[in-house]
């Protein structure tokens, strides 16, 4: 109190105010660590410690992994659609029943509902040319290798599309089988619709 | 000490205070009464804005009146047209009578505060035509923002100097809140002009994240330092009794800059999640200085015997209780659980308005009334109406504040249900934004009386200048008709 | 503090600290981000918007749309669905179980377990990754990442809802001419909107009987058509400002942000 009455005389300072030497709370101080440490076990938990790809609610970069959606016979029909719509569609249909002297449909058709798929796969990565009786309709057309182009992902989309797609029932093609068949077929030259059965299927 | 050498020491005093306050004359005038204009034309811009929720197609064939444009430059008016003059000025008021030495480089500040008004009119017309940035609190162009950063360097160094030129060395708090203010500006604003505006910006939402960290630094944290210098200088002052502990005003100075100048990132923001967590832990340690500034404002204000009957010393205290309680929204729309709920309402707009008017502009109005006197060597023209400015502030304040924030709080609770459709919430929160207009109106009115005040002064001022030149053109004469 | 310089070290200090983490930051780690990969796809995200979209994110900066609109998506958590694919050899035990288990609202833990149970019953099942959040119905399909917003110049976020959220709202409102009537006249078209009908971006010009109306006049509902012999055309302004809104699409699930699309039936 000594202090604080000399402190403030006015001719020391010319009428300016002066400021007393109490001393800060030390609960002020233990307050402070304590939020320092609380705020640093919020940004351990929350943060995912400067990860880029970490946006919350997520907090750690192994919570985000394990969300990823693996690809499964619903997203690939999704990409598979785009793909078809964009490449098959403008020949064979968005609706998958075919354009009288451009290409047979595929809804319904023999060669696509098959069980197994290392025939059909084929067709896109070589091309067909020749006469091919589909659902009973004889189609004399060439068809150039359309899915050569494509990637493993999105040719296995398009196959596992066409095959679940306008009332067909048939199984998913993933990319690690269209790779296989991709490089088995390498190189070969277009199929001709006389030998497409004795490919197996 | 004897008794006459006591009062010598106070006659000498108050004739070096009158003559320090004398040669802060014509800067202080030039930047309070651009600045009272501004705060006029600001808050007359933001009624503008808000008439849109009254009646949406008001403006509709007027381009320069839409309210994405108005409240842009309502906004920028009253932070960079009132708010950032205003406080320079109090700044270098403070600065001089601290060092007890006359303002240096007066015509650096006269100058600085030509160009600071030439800017905001500059990047307020751009605003309104359509040529903002985009950038929210950052929406004047290059050519303005130039403008504002040349003067704030002018101001800087009359200050700094003024500073130098100080006898008695040992700091007072207020010099540290104000030093930091003054290197904390340039600094912000350059950054962020370099990042964002003058070159080809930052790719993506980095830019976002730019801006939210310069408003933050800001219109929280620049305005804290001043503001609360300004407190800190005033308080002690009109009280009459000493600051409460320069160790507590210490810590409080530290812990605001370096916890303060992290908050800002929003808890929903499309950045990676350590931006938000950095932000809501800086958040919550915000606490600890607003607490230490809040016993520091009571511990030296109470037990005080000085009334303050509608005074400066009133609206410095509404201000700083304002300022409190602008921290607490701040902390408390950082919170994740309540940020899910009030962001994106009207609850963050209410805590820029309580930080800006609440608290600022208050403080300012308050420390210009109780030095502008001084500075002018005559009384008020209206005195009365600093106590009635005091209550409309006051009022308007709550009512506007309290309004965007409970129907902020509304809003956001109705979008919470995913039943409700949005219209419910917008119509919601209107009810409020109607009744929060007259706290807007009230405020202006308070605006009014401040700017007729300082108009007034000035005038007066004009006045006497002018017939000191005449009194002295004609003694000449009047010595010639004597003689004959 | 002792001196000037010393509150100068202080502040330098405080100032730098926060300029590292929230200037410096953000610009090494958002400002080189490159496109990113969609997940499950070749294609990349975003796609850099083209002439009148770009013009008309300038428009939407110039008008200050951002003041009332915001553009982002919130996620408040995320949450694993069992989907059934087929129903194998024996539908009738794996309906059974299906009844007995939770599907939806699981974590990836839980979801494991029960796909577990239902392949050993002789089922096939899927794991759909959904976003949860009252955000995710109403404004889009995920919360929205740095990605979103990697070619914009100026990124408008915005603060405020005072309208909705904008980020996805080519896919709610895909029509361009929905768009501009909305622009001219908001309350054609939204019952009660607060927005301000923007009718400078317009202009209504008279037509005579026997002239043919201009291919870009705006068609309205009924009760709001312009009276008789004038027809409302857009300028130029409106249809940038209106192709950039048919371009604001969040809906490519990335890694960041993924989710399953689920895809509509044909």
């Amino acid at each position: 109190m000594n202090d604080e009455a000399k402190s403030n005389c006015p001719a020391n300072t010319g009428g300016e105010p002066v400021a007393t030497n109490s001393p800060v709370p030390m609960a002020m101080v233990v307050l402070t660590l304590t939020l320092l440490f609380l705020g640093g076990v919020y940004f351990d938990h929350h943060s995912g410690w400067f990860n880029a790809r970490v946006y919350t609610p997520y907090v750690s970069a192994e919570q985000l992994d394990l969300y990823q959606p693996k690809s499964g016979a619903a997203a690939a029909a999704a990409q598979g659609k785009k793909v078809y719509e964009t490449v098959c569609g403008i020949c064979h249909g968005n609706d998958g029943m075919g354009k009288p002297a451009m290409a047979p449909p595929l809804a319904g058709s023999e060669w696509v509902i098959t069980a197994g798929f290392h025939r059909l796969a084929q067709i896109p990565l070589n091309g067909l040319n020749g006469n091919l009786q589909v659902e009973g309709k004889d189609w004399n057309l060439n068809m150039a290798p359309m899915g050569a182009a494509l990637s493993d992902a999105d040719l296995a989309a398009v196959l596992t599309y066409i095959r679940t797609s306008w009332g067909n029932k048939a199984g998913a093609v993933s990319a690690d089988d269209v790779k296989t068949i991709r490089a088995a077929a390498a190189g070969h030259p277009a199929i001709s619709a006389a030998q497409l059965n004795s490919i197996p299927e | 000490m004897s008794e006459n050498e006591k009062s010598d020491n106070l006659g000498g005093a108050s004739v070096l205070a009158s003559r320090i306050d004398a040669s802060c004359r014509v800067p202080l005038l030039a930047l309070f009464g651009g600045a009272a204009l501004w705060l006029v034309v600001g808050l007359a811009m933001s009624l503008v804005a808000i008439m849109t929720f009254h009646k949406p197609d008001m403006f509709a064939d007027c381009p320069f009146l839409t309210y994405g444009r108005a409240q842009a430059a309502a906004n920028d008016l009253l932070l960079y047209g009132f708010c950032i003059p205003a406080g320079l000025g109090v700044m270098l008021w403070i600065f001089a009578r601290l060092s007890q030495a006359e303002l240096c480089l007066p015509l650096a500040s006269i100058a600085a505060a030509n160009l600071w008004h030439l800017g905001v009119l500059v990047g307020t017309v751009a605003i309104l035509i359509g040529d903002s940035t985009g950038y929210a609190w950052l929406e004047f162009p290059r050519g303005a923002s130039v403008l504002l950063f040349a003067a704030f360097l002018l101001v800087a160094i009359s200050a700094m100097a003024t500073f130098g030129a100080r006898k008695e060395r040992e700091l007072y708090p207020s010099h540290w809140f104000l030093l930091a203010a003054l290197f904390w500006f340039p600094w912000i604003y350059s950054t962020a002009n370099l990042f964002l505006i003058v070159h080809h910006p930052v790719r993506g939402v980095a830019q976002a994240a730019i801006d939210w960290w310069f408003s933050n630094n800001l219109v929280f944290v620049w305005l804290a330092l001043v503001g609360i210098g300004t407190v800190f200088y005033f308080l002690p002052k009109l009280a009459n009794r000493p600051l409460h502990s320069r160790f507590l005003a210490l810590f409080a100075f530290w812990t605001l800059i370096l916890f303060g100048t992290w908050c800002g990132i929003p808890q929903g923001a499309p950045v990676p999640a350590w931006m938000p967590s950095a932000s809501a832990a800086a958040a919550s340690l915000l606490i600890v200085p607003l607490i230490a500034i809040a016993v520091i404002a009571c511990k030296t204000v109470c037990g005080s015997t000085v009334a303050c009957k509608g005074g400066p010393m009133c609206h410095i205290k509404f201000g700083t209780t304002a300022f409190i309680l602008s921290g607490l929204m701040l902390i408390a729309a950082s919170c994740p659980q309540f940020s899910r709920v009030v962001e994106f309402t009207w609850f963050g707009p209410a805590q820029a308005q309580l930080q800006i008017l609440g608290f600022f502009t208050i403080v300012m109005c308050g420390a210009i009334y109780e030095l502008l006197p001084r500075v002018m060597n005559f009384e008020l023209p209206f005195p009365k109406f600093v106590r009635l400015q005091h209550w409309l502030f006051m009022l308007g304040v709550v009512l506007w504040v309290g309004s965007l924030a409970v129907g902020g709080v509304e809003q956001g609770m109705k979008l919470q249900n995913p039943e409700a459709a949005f219209a419910d919430s917008t119509n919601v929160a209107l009810i409020f934004l109607r009744a929060g207009t007259t706290g807007l109106l009230l405020i202006l009115l308070g605006s009014l009386l401040f700017a007729a005040n300082i108009f007034a002064m000035t005038f007066k001022w004009k006045m006497s200048l002018l017939k000191t030149m005449i009194t002295f053109i004609k003694s000449p004469l009047a010595t010639e008709e004597v003689k004959s | 503090m002792k001196n000037g310089f010393s509150v100068f070290l202080a502040s330098f200090l405080a100032l730098s600290l926060s300029w590292c983490g929230f200037v410096l930051g953000p610009a090494k780690q958002l400002g080189t981000q490159k496109q990113a990969a969609v997940l499950n796809s070749s294609d990349v995200y975003p796609i850099q918007r083209s002439g009148a979209a770009a013009l008309g994110l300038q428009v939407y900066r110039a008008n200050g749309c951002a003041a009332c609109h915001t553009e982002q998506v919130r996620q408040d958590g995320v949450a694993c669905e069992v989907v059934l694919a087929s129903a194998g050899k024996k539908p009738t035990a794996v309906s059974n179980l299906l009844s007995t288990l939770k599907l939806a609202g699981l974590t990836k833990e839980e979801a494991d377990a029960a796909s577990d149970k239902i392949s050993g019953a002789g089922g096939t099942v899927e794991t759909h990754v959904v976003p949860v959040g009252v955000e995710i119905p109403r404004w889009g399909l995920r919360q929205s990442v740095a990605a979103d917003y990697l070619y914009d110049t100026p990124v408008q976020l915005g603060s405020l809802r005072a309208g909705p959220d904008l980020a996805n709202v080519a896919a709610r409102f895909p029509d361009l001419n929905w768009q501009l009537v909305h622009l001219y006249a908001p309350q054609a078209v939204v019952k009660n909107s607060a927005m301000p009908p923007f009718r400078f971006l317009f202009e209504v010009r008279n037509i005579k009987p026997a002239d043919t109306p201009s291919p870009d006049a705006l068609k309205f509902p009924q009760g709001f058509a312009p009276p008789a012999g004038s027809e409302v055309v857009p300028t130029t302004e409106a249809k940038e400002l209106a192709a950039y809104l048919l371009s604001l699409k969040v809906d490519a699930p990335l890694y960041e942000a993924p989710f399953t699309p689920v895809m509509t039936k044909p």
